[in-house]
């Protein structure tokens, strides 16, 4: 309980750290968001007003008192660009990303568990070395190109997805599943590799434990000493791993999103930087790194439910 | 019939280049209630003697010759299922390592119980439960039912070597194979656990293959030794023929081994 405490309390400050790291970033990048609203042809003394306006004029500090005692009440600021409140933008774009990021760690689940454990049963025969082989290459492609080729080959040779037709989830659900099912595919297989590399190798190096001859000798067969002792042990590396994956997921959803065209987060975000419309821009960051962090503690509470050891 | 007969047994690796031969010729049998120990340095052949035994040798990259005979059937030829069903019900087998022997992720009362909920499927999960605790009972655990509901790194290697062997004993085995059974633990310890073996061993009829390096060991638990070197039998007989009367020169040099205590 004690320990869990702490995790939150280091949460929090590692929160604290972001936001000023996010907020001073902005003061030292150039670019000023008065200019970029107004357009580089307006006078000194329009741009002035506006910066005034905005409460740019204040200095460093009391902004970020300000910004930061308005986000804690749950008040993001308004966008520079769009004239919105910025949490009503997120509430727009983030379902669209998270749906994505937890369809990709379904996908990266449902394929390497099964396919890690099969090669794990058949090791060093042929079919564990080509999927050595064919897992080193998909590790190695990154996710958006993997996303141009999918475009390519079952978008426009095969036709199964309309490419860059992405349905909003508000028109049509299945629709807009159909749609992100592919983003989220090329996501998750350099994901998929990765988890079934190390899944495999942690199957392994557990299956030469001792407790498993201990297992033997109670008359399980191989396939009940795989189930019953070996996989729950060998799941405790990967789910730190798993648990990296999903904030991973989440700040790549940045490319993908450009590759498929998809109105998610990341998008936002890529557009939010280059109108320097800061509020946004950190508000995103901000809640990235949040979901980073809670899903370390998520990552933590589920590890010392596997494994007892860890205290 | 003796309970376990062993035939003119051998083990030849080929996992290398050239074979090897690791365990050859040897003989020997164990009647019910007895307790066999057997004696050898490291690399005599005796491990492998108590793991193709307790049916541990995995079947590819050795040879296996001669027949280990339980009950009248040969466990070297027999179906693989039917091998497991003896496995942890009437053949069972401790580890020298109890630290690492017990699975770390798994709730001891779920383990002392696995051979139950694979051989007695009929058996209530609350009959197991209480079969279980009535175990760890046995082998002198206090507060068993807090010893069942925790997980092996909570308990000392001592008190997982008595779990270890609750566990074998919960089918009521016939034979016990214990190999090295008390060689990590600390030497009071060392002394509780062949007491224990021993208690079990009249109470339960139990048949025990006790394999050590430590020959004081054997001398205090066993009621015949056999002395291995080099995967052969050099010489067997009764704790008193061997300990008083040893034949062979290699019997001579272990006992001479044998530190004297002198206060």
């Amino acid at each position: 309980m004690k320990q869990i405490f702490k995790k939150i309390l280091s949460m929090l400050l590692t929160l604290l750290i972001v936001s000023i790291v996010v907020f001073a970033a902005f003061e030292i990048i150039p670019g000023d968001p008065a200019i970029s609203k107004l357009g580089s042809n307006a006078t000194p003394e329009s741009v002035a007003r506006l910066r005034a306006e905005m409460g740019l004029d204040r200095p460093f500090l009391v902004r970020y008192l300000s910004w930061a005692a308005d986000m804690l009440k749950g008040d993001m600021g308004t966008s520079y660009s769009y004239n919105m409140k910025v949490s009503s933008i997120i509430v727009d774009k983030l379902p669209i990303t998270l749906v994505m990021t937890v369809v990709s760690m379904v996908l990266t689940l449902l394929i390497s568990v099964p396919v890690a454990i099969t090669l794990a049963k058949y090791a060093k025969s042929g079919i564990d070395r080509t999927g050595h082989i064919v897992n080193q290459a998909l590790m190695a492609v990154p996710s958006f190109f993997l996303g141009i080729l999918m475009t390519w080959l079952f978008g426009m040779v095969f036709k199964w997805f309309k490419p860059g037709g992405f349905i909003s989830y508000k028109r049509n659900v299945a629709g807009f599943l159909g749609y992100l099912f592919w983003p989220s595919l090329a996501i998750a297989i350099p994901k998929c590799a990765m988890s079934i590399k190390l899944l495999r190798s942690a199957i392994l190096s557990e299956a030469d434990k001792e407790y498993v001859r201990t297992a033997y000798s109670r008359g399980n067969s191989t396939m009940e000493v795989l189930y019953r002792h070996v996989l729950k042990n060998a799941l405790v590396p990967l789910i730190t791993f798993w648990g990296m994956t999903v904030a991973d997921m989440i700040a790549g959803s940045i490319v993908i999103e450009q590759v498929f065209n998809i109105p998610g987060l990341g998008r936002m975000l890529l557009t939010s930087i280059s109108n320097r419309d800061y509020p946004v821009v950190e508000a995103v960051i901000v809640l990235i790194a949040m979901v980073v962090v809670v899903m370390n503690l998520i990552v933590d509470l589920i590890c010392r439910k596997v494994d007892p050891r860890i205290k | 019939m003796s309970l376990l007969e062993v035939k003119d047994f051998g083990v030849e690796f080929h996992d290398h280049l050239t074979p090897e031969k690791v365990v050859e010729h040897v003989s020997f049998t164990l009647d019910e209630g007895e307790i066999l120990g057997i004696v050898g340095e490291s690399g005599s052949g005796k491990s492998m003697t108590a793991l193709a035994i307790a049916g541990l040798l995995p079947r590819k990259k050795m040879i296996k010759e001669g027949e280990i005979l339980f009950e009248g059937k040969d466990l070297l030829t027999m179906h693989r299922s039917e091998l497991r069903g003896l496995q942890g019900d009437e053949i069972c087998m401790i580890f020298q390592e109890p630290m690492t022997a017990l699975n770390p992720t798994m709730k001891i009362g779920r383990q002392v119980e696995e051979a139950l909920r694979i051989h007695h499927k009929d058996m209530s999960p609350e009959d197991r439960k209480k079969r279980a605790i009535e175990c760890l009972e046995n082998v002198e655990l206090k507060d068993a039912e807090a010893v069942y509901d925790s997980y092996p790194h909570e308990l000392s290697g001592g008190m997982r070597q008595r779990v270890m062997i609750a566990a074998a004993m919960v089918g009521h085995p016939k034979l016990l194979i214990a190999d090295e059974p008390t060689t990590a633990l600390d030497v009071t310890v060392q002394a509780q656990i062949i007491k224990l073996l021993k208690k079990l061993n009249k109470k339960e009829k139990l048949s025990i293959l006790f394999i050590s390096h430590d020959l004081s060991l054997i001398e205090q638990i066993s009621d015949k030794v056999q002395v291995m070197q080099r995967g052969r039998i050099v010489e067997q007989g009764s704790v008193e023929q061997i300990f008083k009367d040893p034949k062979e020169e290699y019997t001579k040099q272990l006992i001479g081994a044998i530190p004297e205590v002198k206060l």
